[in-house]
């Protein structure tokens, strides 16, 4: 399980695709629109857009990640991380952001390699 | 050396570009981007030239079309370009209407730039991590911004990120 995180634009998908050899129907690209993971994908992109959709609907994102990450464990995940700005004034968003970092936390524990990418340059962090 | 700069606010990018672009030779250049819309734009001017004032910088106005600067320098200097991100707001959002093919065209003049003057640090911000959803053309602004960086960092010798006044190397070596 790997985990790719950095903030927007900066390459991550880029990365995913080149470093494991990604098709893109084995790719789920999350949207706001988007109310459930499909492990059987080999990666799913950006999970912070289905964070969103779950706070959005009363849920907690984390909750679809289960108790059991053996479910996911050949999944590579990749997340924006929007936790480094303002505190948004929007109750809806602050929810999300910090929802967000309940589910990188988790992942990342449960990842066996997490990079950041930075201006398209990743960094292993784990 | 080339050296791309980014990291969030207020956390000693400038300050580290200067002795960064101070260490590259003479003579020296800062390649001055923003162009002022009121006294508040002329107050942060004017604070940043009493900072810079003793480092021995030649400033050179280029708000916009930054291969011009060229013509009256001396390529074989030292320049530091502080900000990138002013210099696609200006491009972008110029007075004759919104540039949504800016990115790309300052990407290539940067290039360009650091091609024939290859002594060049350059400033960004990072504003890509904060949990807003923003308008359409605020966020074709932070993807033309990220698409510049990624650009300059392929193309750049050295890339750091700071963070509170600290480095973080992601490409080559620290300069200074």
């Amino acid at each position: 399980m790997i985990l790719i995180i950095g903030g927007s634009y900066q390459g991550k998908l880029d990365f995913a695709r080149q470093r494991f050899q990604l098709a893109e129907d084995e790719i789920q690209v999350c949207t706001e629109d988007t109310g459930a993971l499909d492990f059987s994908r080999r990666c799913i992109a950006y999970i912070d857009r289905f964070a969103l959709n779950r706070v959005r609907s009363g849920f907690e994102p984390a909750d679809a990640l289960g108790t059991d990450p053996g479910l996911y464990k050949d999944v590579i995940f990749i997340a924006n991380d929007v936790s480094g700005g303002v505190v948004p004034m929007d109750p809806t968003l602050r929810a999300w952001r910090e929802a967000c970092g309940r589910m990188n936390l988790k992942l990342a524990k449960a990842s066996d390699e997490v990079w950041r990418l930075f201006c398209g340059i990743p960094q292993r962090v784990k | 050396m080339s050296t791309y700069i980014s990291g969030g606010c207020k956390n000693g990018k400038s300050f580290y570009a200067q002795r960064a672009a101070k260490a590259c030779g003479t003579p020296l250049y800062y390649l001055a981007t923003m162009i002022p819309h009121d006294e508040e734009d002329l107050a942060r001017i004017r604070r940043h030239r009493e900072e810079r004032a003793g480092w021995g910088f030649e400033t050179l106005e280029c708000g916009r079309d930054i291969l011009r600067c060229l013509d009256d320098a001396d390529p074989n200097g030292a320049f530091l370009l502080d900000s990138v991100t002013a210099l696609l707001s200006n491009e972008m959002f110029a007075p004759e209407g919104v540039d949504m093919d800016a990115a790309r065209r300052v990407a290539d003049a940067l290039e360009a730039f650091v091609r024939r003057a290859p002594n060049t640090v350059l400033v960004s911000d990072f504003i890509f991590s904060d949990a807003l959803l923003y308008d359409d053309l605020t966020e074709a602004y932070r993807r033309g911004l990220a698409a510049i960086d990624r650009r300059m960092a392929a193309c750049c010798d050295n890339v750091i990120e700071v963070v509170a006044g600290q480095f973080i190397v992601h490409k080559g070596v620290l300069p200074v």
